[in-house]
This record gives C-alpha cells, sequence and structure tokens, in this order.
C-alpha cells in the first residue's frame, strides 16, 4: 500500500507543479496589454522526498521574461513618452495558449495515473473483502 | 497436508512489480517537463523471476536487518530512452509512450489479483465453502 501511495504522491506533485504553470499562464494572458508587463516563467525541477523515499516535481522560482519590450506608437497614451512611444508587454499570446494547452495535457496525464494507481489499490482491497 | 502455494506467491509477485513499476512510470510522467529528466523504467518480470537468488544481494546475517540492492526486491531501475524521444531540453519522456507502459501495468495487475482469486476460491472450493 505504501508504494501505492508514493504513486499518488508522485502523480499529485505533477498535478501541482502543472496547476502552477498554467496559472502563471493565466496571469500573463491577462496582462497581455499591461504596458511595461514582463511574462513570468517557471521552472519544473525533480525532487527526493528521502523520508517517504518518493520522488516527485516541483516548481521552481518565478522568473521574468527579460526579452526586450515592444515599443508601442500611440501619442494619446497617458504612458506614451515625449516622441508617442510607450512599452508594452512582451508576453506572445500564440505562445501562452500553447504552453497553457501542454501544461493541461500533462495535468490529464498525471490525474490519469492518480486514479490508475486508485483503481489498483482498490482491486486489492477488494480481495480482503471476501 | 503440504499446500503448494507457488502460484499465490507467483500472483503477489507479479502484483508487487506491477505496482513498483506504476510508481517509476507516475514518477515520469509527473517529471514529463522537468528539463534535463530521463524516463525510467525497471526490469520486466520475467527476469526478475528468473533471477531471483542469482543478483547480487547484500549478506543478512540477523534477521533484522533490512535488505538492499538490485536483488533485495528482483527487480531495478534503469533508464529508458526510446530513440527521438528526447526534446531541446533533454528530458527524454514521451508521454504517450508512458501510458503504453501504464496500461501494461494495469492488465499485469489485474491478472495478477484475478489468479491469486481463482487460487484462493479453488482452495475454498477444496475445503467445501463457497
Amino acid at each position: 500500500m505504501n508504494e501505492m501511495m508514493k504513486t499518488m504522491e508522485s502523480a499529485a506533485s505533477g498535478m501541482r507543479a502543472q496547476g502552477a504553470r498554467m496559472r502563471l499562464s493565466s496571469e500573463n494572458i491577462a496582462n497581455v496589454d499591461t504596458p511595461g508587463y514582463r511574462r513570468k516563467t517557471v521552472t519544473f525541477e525533480e525532487t527526493f522526498n528521502s523520508t517517504r523515499d518518493a520522488r516527485a516535481v516541483k516548481t521552481g522560482s518565478v522568473n521574468l521574461d527579460l526579452s526586450e519590450l515592444p515599443r508601442v506608437y500611440e501619442p494619446s497614451n497617458p504612458m506614451a513618452g515625449a516622441d508617442g512611444y510607450y512599452l508594452g508587454s512582451n508576453v506572445d499570446l500564440m505562445i501562452e495558449i500553447a504552453d497553457a494547452r501542454e501544461a493541461n495535457r500533462s495535468y490529464e496525464a498525471n490525474l490519469k495515473m492518480f486514479d490508475q494507481a486508485r483503481q489498483m489499490a482498490s482491486s486489492l482491497l477488494n480481495l480482503l473483502r471476501r | 497436508m503440504e499446500l503448494n502455494l507457488n502460484v499465490l506467491r507467483l500472483a503477489s509477485g507479479l502484483a508487487a512489480h506491477a505496482t513498483a513499476r506504476q510508481t517509476v512510470i507516475s514518477q515520469n510522467i509527473a517529471n514529463a517537463d522537468t528539463p534535463g529528466y530521463h524516463a525510467r523504467d525497471i526490469t520486466d518480470f520475467a527476469s526478475a523471476v528468473d533471477g531471483a537468488g542469482m543478483a547480487f544481494s547484500a549478506r543478512v546475517t540477523r534477521p533484522g536487518h533490512i535488505p538492499f540492492g538490485p536483488g533485495a526486491t528482483g527487480h531495478d531501475i534503469r533508464e529508458t530512452s526510446a530513440l527521438g524521444t528526447e526534446t531541446p531540453n533533454g528530458n527524454t519522456v514521451a508521454l504517450e509512450d508512458q501510458v503504453m507502459r501504464a496500461a501494461q501495468v494495469k492488465q499485469s495487475h489485474d491478472m495478477a489479483l484475478g489468479v491469486y482469486q481463482k487460487s484462493m476460491d479453488i482452495l475454498r472450493m477444496s475445503l467445501g465453502r463457497r
């Protein structure tokens, strides 16, 4: 049974990590028109929980994408400088949506693993029931 | 009366093997997007049965000693990476491949429990119970 709990723990950590990634993606999409916004990215790292002997995944630190902000020409914007340009956000909707889609796919794979471990555990317990 | 319970031992061995493999696969799926992670799997059940007792294992002089090494559980973990699955960030987990392996695991676990249950049924029947 302990092995099953380890399985579920790994799958749950995967879901947690993909959920965090999805959250950052939606934050980026929400701020696509915010002037001066830099898109946030997160890294994934493998962890080893030695007390429970379980390998899992965790999210690392959140980083800002330091690529150059695009200059948008709009003299009527309050943020615009003397030359009529202001700095937009460096969020690319196409990238964010692709990233969110990938996170969704990985989340579902983890969920399937979790469900399978649960089914295996319950069919094992069914043996005791007779 | 001597009971030949090899079938039961084999079935529970297969179930334990399936559970251990499920844990490794779920770790792979949790780390499906971790840069530099290499997919792993455990040696198959047939080699665990053949190699039982032959494989290296630590010498145990007291019953309280905890066994370790590949021979302790009858299988060891090794990296498996199919050709061409490596992504630019060094990850070799292919979700489709892992889901396929998980389906195999579920099948062998079901088979092990089925065999166990049927053997117990036969034993019960020979005892005159239903």
